[in-house]
């Protein structure tokens, strides 16, 4: 089988973090490999750019990850990071403008299918397309 | 002209988020573009890109109800035999 796009879920809470991947987990079958980084270093509620560089490590089968985040500081937390342009990180890394958890759905969905990191990318982007009535 | 397949299951469950993940998934496997469409009984209706869960999802497509798998590419066969058998398994008891 060939390497799927890893997917990284960034919430400013480990507990949304985690039910999000287990939701969109069960709904993609459990082929693809969910990272999240979810609070603080010491457990509060934000986030952690050490967090965001660990899961993305996780994350990545060599076909890419594409990262997530879900509000306000989630967001400065992995453009910084990316940023930095550390050599530590796998690449290609692309951030999702997207519904945390429609969005995790579709990716997720997405990567499970074999799509490319663009497909990926495109699949969480278009949930914020998605109607629920 | 490409090749383009057709069929259509009465569902015995409901189509919920992982039946509609799995589906997904697996038209997304295929070269063909693959519409589900939804007809008779229940709530819902319309049509809904095949690889697009959350499409799927949103077609609310209930016991009872008619669901036609339409494909059309080099693949299209294949595709619409695989979806109807994902459609077939989704059972009563759902999920």
């Amino acid at each position: 089988m060939a390497a799927r796009v890893g997917i990284v879920l960034v919430s400013h809470s480990a507990s949304l973090a985690e039910g999000t991947a287990e939701l969109a987990g069960q709904v993609g079958g459990g082929t693809v490999t969910i990272a999240t980084a979810g609070g603080t270093d010491d457990g509060r509620l934000g986030t952690s750019i050490d967090k965001v560089a660990a899961a993305i490590r996780l994350a990545d089968g060599g076909a890419g990850v594409v990262i997530l985040p879900d509000l306000g500081s989630s967001v400065l937390t992995v453009r910084t990071l990316l940023a930095d342009d550390r050599d530590d990180l796998p690449g290609p890394l692309e951030v999702a403008d997207a519904p945390f958890v429609e969005g995790a759905v579709a990716a997720v969905v997405t990567a499970a299918a074999g799509g490319s990191l663009q497909a990926v990318l495109d699949a969480a982007q278009e949930a914020r397309n998605a109607r629920k009535l | 002209m490409p090749e383009s397949s057709e069929a259509t299951i009465t569902l015995v469950g409901d189509l919920h988020a992982r039946p509609a993940g799995a589906l997904a998934v697996a038209a997304g496997q295929f070269t063909s573009t693959v519409q589900v469409s939804v007809s008779g009984g229940g709530s819902g209706g319309g049509q809904a890109d095949a690889k697009s869960v959350l499409a799927v999802m949103q077609l609310g497509a209930s016991s009872g109800q008619q669901v036609t798998v339409r494909a059309v590419g080099p693949d299209a066969d294949k595709a619409v035999e695989t979806l109807v058998g994902i459609l077939a398994g989704v059972s009563k008891a759902g999920d």
